[in-house]
């Protein structure tokens, strides 16, 4: 933000209340709520809550519906909450990450994805990741963090402070342009390899788990000790992809 | 409309999504409407039919153009669309006026980029103080209009900036030249007095109102860019409000500007081609016409990206839909901008005034004419957009009392500019342009009928925008019983 700060000023601090009740309405009463019935629910005048929910629309908190007279909560809702709830993965995904660890000498993870925010769930016992909150904070740095990116419009939206990426290692993609052209690879591939951006000398890659509608629900992870992305596992770990889909959707 | 059956891709994919900053947004509406040319060849044109009611006359378009830009600001912080006033217009009034209006667009928006390469080309001749024959400033604009072609296919990111230079240096050039005019103005008066303080007529004031309105022609593009912008729900309505906004200072200055200078003038320099000029050459002022040609020629060419820009996306939304050929749509796969509707639509527009150039056509009636053929496109679908507008926020149950007066309002002065701009073409002589504009734009009346009988559900389907999809939701909410 740029400009001179004036504080919170004037009737500022309503229309600042205001919004999170409009925001806290829309989640209350359920996707699909028209601005006429949140304003009725508020009391507050019509005027004042078409502007408010434009608003919030326009930050992408709200979204408004196809038939363009509903709202919905955002997927960036979820970054305010910052957790997945309920962050329980199923036991009939557990067996199926169980059977896939007894089939390959890698470690394999599973990560929840909602919107902009990733959760490392499920660790691999016997190889597991030496910090999974490294994971779910520096988006840039690993596998499952690219899959979240590339799925997102602007990654520099989802990011923490987009122009000061954090160097992890000398392979981290730390400039926005690096970013943009690794983004790019995994769009176009459909799945994300990594090799020591996160640690010296760990390689990883992840696939996408994607619900039946198609969106990103998870990120299947496969690391190595051997410095580049476990390629070999790839087809096995899409398969494996595609039965937890169902299983987390 | 379940929230499970959101599409996974949105309907106007291809396109690069979310990489334009606010400013180039702003760039966008800013070269279509190409402001330095505008208020260095508007405010002469209505002083010579407004005559003593110049000033009011200049204020009054202004607040015409800024009542539709509000207007507009309602969809655009609804919906991201990519055929702009044509998918406006398709969520207040339907298919049917959309497609009128949408093809008034796309007739707005060539026209305007005619005119504009024919402008720069005429400006680029003038800088060199050279008078080629025909067919070489027919080559001279083949080339601009190459040129303008390739920057848009790159990518609306590169053309959108260089746009933006150009203008920002030539609002710079032609802001000096006035300041500089005046300082040296003596405070006499000439023969130029007997027509900025001439008579004033009802019918001069309806037409310089016409030719005030027609100066901000392209100020609303930016809607066109919906799915390229960042944050576009926010950044497209300050673009379509303030690009009007700000201009209009400029303009009504420029115009008071040039009330003083012309009044001193002999009457025929302020009927001339380029009066202002004219003036800065008659005083002696050295290099500053040289660079007040150079200035505008860079607007009239960043006016002609911009209107290029803005006509492929309407085409590419069009196709979207069904209503055009399905290749229309197609992005290129490195640029990710509406290519094929580049491609096809670029050469029709350098052809028509190369061809016209290069028969012997002056510059100047090439530009005069279809400068014509855009105003009345463009009214046109500023008329049905502003009528659109509360009839869209009923719909969506948002209207109020504001917003029902203010679209009302701009739809009706809106309708009596289009009468009088139709009426005066007539008048003037350019009754010929009425026609050219009439055949130009009956492929959208025709498409409807048409579309009408053969392929209602593809009628159905037009006003696509960049529509929720199931990823932007956020996943396990609650749903409205």
């Amino acid at each position: 933000m740029t400009g001179v700060d004036r504080g919170v000023t004037g009737r500022q601090p309503q229309a600042v209340r205001s919004a999170l009740a409009v925001l806290q309405e829309v989640a209350r009463a359920g996707a699909g709520v028209t601005a006429k019935e949140v304003a009725d629910a508020l009391g507050l005048p019509p005027a004042t809550t078409y502007r408010l929910l434009n608003l919030l629309v326009g930050e992408e908190y709200l979204v408004r519906l196809p038939d363009l007279h509903g709202f919905a909560l955002g997927a960036k809702v979820a970054g305010l909450a910052g957790v997945i709830a309920p962050a329980r993965v199923p036991t009939a995904a557990r067996r199926v990450l169980a059977d896939l660890r007894g089939r390959m000498r890698a470690g394999v993870h599973l990560a929840l994805v909602a919107g902009p925010v990733a959760r490392v769930v499920d660790v691999d016992p016997d190889l597991p990741l030496a910090d999974p909150s490294l994971v779910e904070t520096h988006l840039h740095a690993s596998a499952v963090g690219h899959l979240v990116l590339a799925e997102a419009d602007d990654w520099r939206a989802v990011v923490h402070h987009p122009d000061r990426l954090l160097a992890l290692t000398r392979e981290t993609p730390s400039r926005g342009e690096q970013v943009d052209a690794c983004l790019a690879r995994v769009r176009a591939q459909g799945w994300a390899g990594q090799s020591g951006q996160l640690h010296e000398g760990v390689g990883c890659l992840a696939v996408p788990v994607r619900g039946t509608a198609g969106q990103l629900v998870a990120a299947l992870a496969v690391s190595s000790a051997r410095g580049a992305a476990p390629v070999e596992h790839l087809d096995l770990a899409r398969s494996t992809a595609e039965q937890l889909g169902p299983l987390l959707d | 409309m379940r929230i499970d059956q959101l599409p996974l891709r949105s309907p106007v994919a291809g396109l690069r999504r979310r990489g334009l900053s606010m400013v180039e947004v702003l760039a966008q509406s800013v070269s279509a409407l190409a402001p330095s040319a505008a208020v260095v060849a508007v405010p002469p044109f209505v002083m010579a039919q407004a005559g003593a009611a110049t000033l009011p006359v200049l204020v009054g378009g202004t607040a015409l153009v800024v009542l539709v830009g509000w207007c507009l600001t309602a969809f655009a912080r609804r919906m991201a669309a990519v055929g702009g006033v044509y998918s406006y217009t398709a969520k207040g009034l339907g298919p049917g006026a959309a497609l009128l209006a949408g093809w008034a667009l796309v007739v707005g928006y060539a026209g305007i980029a005619v005119s504009a390469l024919v402008g720069s080309v005429a400006y680029l001749v003038s800088f060199t103080g050279l008078d080629p024959p025909g067919p070489a400033v027919a080559l001279v604009a083949v080339s601009v209009g190459l040129l303008a072609t390739l920057t848009t296919v790159r990518g609306i990111r590169l053309s959108a900036r260089v746009a933006l230079a150009l203008e920002v240096v030539s609002v710079g050039v032609v802001v000096a030249v006035l300041l500089v005019l005046l300082a040296a103005h003596d405070g006499g008066s000439g023969t130029g007095a007997a027509v900025v303080d001439g008579p004033v007529s009802a019918g001069g004031v309806a037409t310089g109102l016409v030719l005030a309105v027609a100066a901000f022609m392209g100020f609303e593009s930016a809607a066109t860019l919906g799915v390229e912008a960042r944050r576009p729900l926010v950044a497209v309505p300050r673009a379509v409000f303030w690009t009007p906004v700000v201009t209009g200072l400029l303009f009504v200055a420029a115009g008071v500007a040039q009330v003083v200078l012309l009044r001193a003038a002999p009457v025929e320099v302020l009927t001339g081609d380029v009066p202002i000029a004219q003036l800065a050459d008659a005083d002696g002022l050295g290099v500053l016409p040289r660079l007040l040609d150079a200035g505008i020629a860079l607007s009239f060419f960043a006016c002609v990206t911009g209107s290029i820009n803005a006509l492929a996306r309407v085409l590419f939304s069009m196709s979207r839909e069904g209503v055009l050929p399905a290749p229309l749509g197609r992005t290129h796969p490195r640029f990710a901008t509406p290519a094929v509707a580049l491609a096809w639509a670029s050469p029709l527009l350098v052809v028509v005034p190369a061809v016209a150039l290069a028969s012997g056509v002056r510059a100047r009636d090439v530009l005069a004419g279809s400068l014509t053929v855009s105003a009345l496109g463009y009214v046109l679908a500023y008329v049905l957009a502003a009528a659109a507008m509360p009839v869209f926020l009923h719909r969506i149950g948002e209207l109020t009392r504001p917003t029902l007066v203010a679209g009302t309002l701009a739809a009706a002065l809106s309708a009596v500019v289009l009468v009088v701009a139709v009426a005066g073409a007539s008048w003037s002589g350019s009754g010929a342009m009425v026609v050219v504009f009439v055949v130009a734009w009956l492929p959208g009346p025709v498409l409807w009928l048409v579309l009408r009988r053969r392929s209602p559900e593809t009628l159905a389907r037009v006003g696509v925008y960049d529509q929720a999809t199931a990823g932007s939701l956020l996943p396990g909410q609650g749903v409205r019983r």
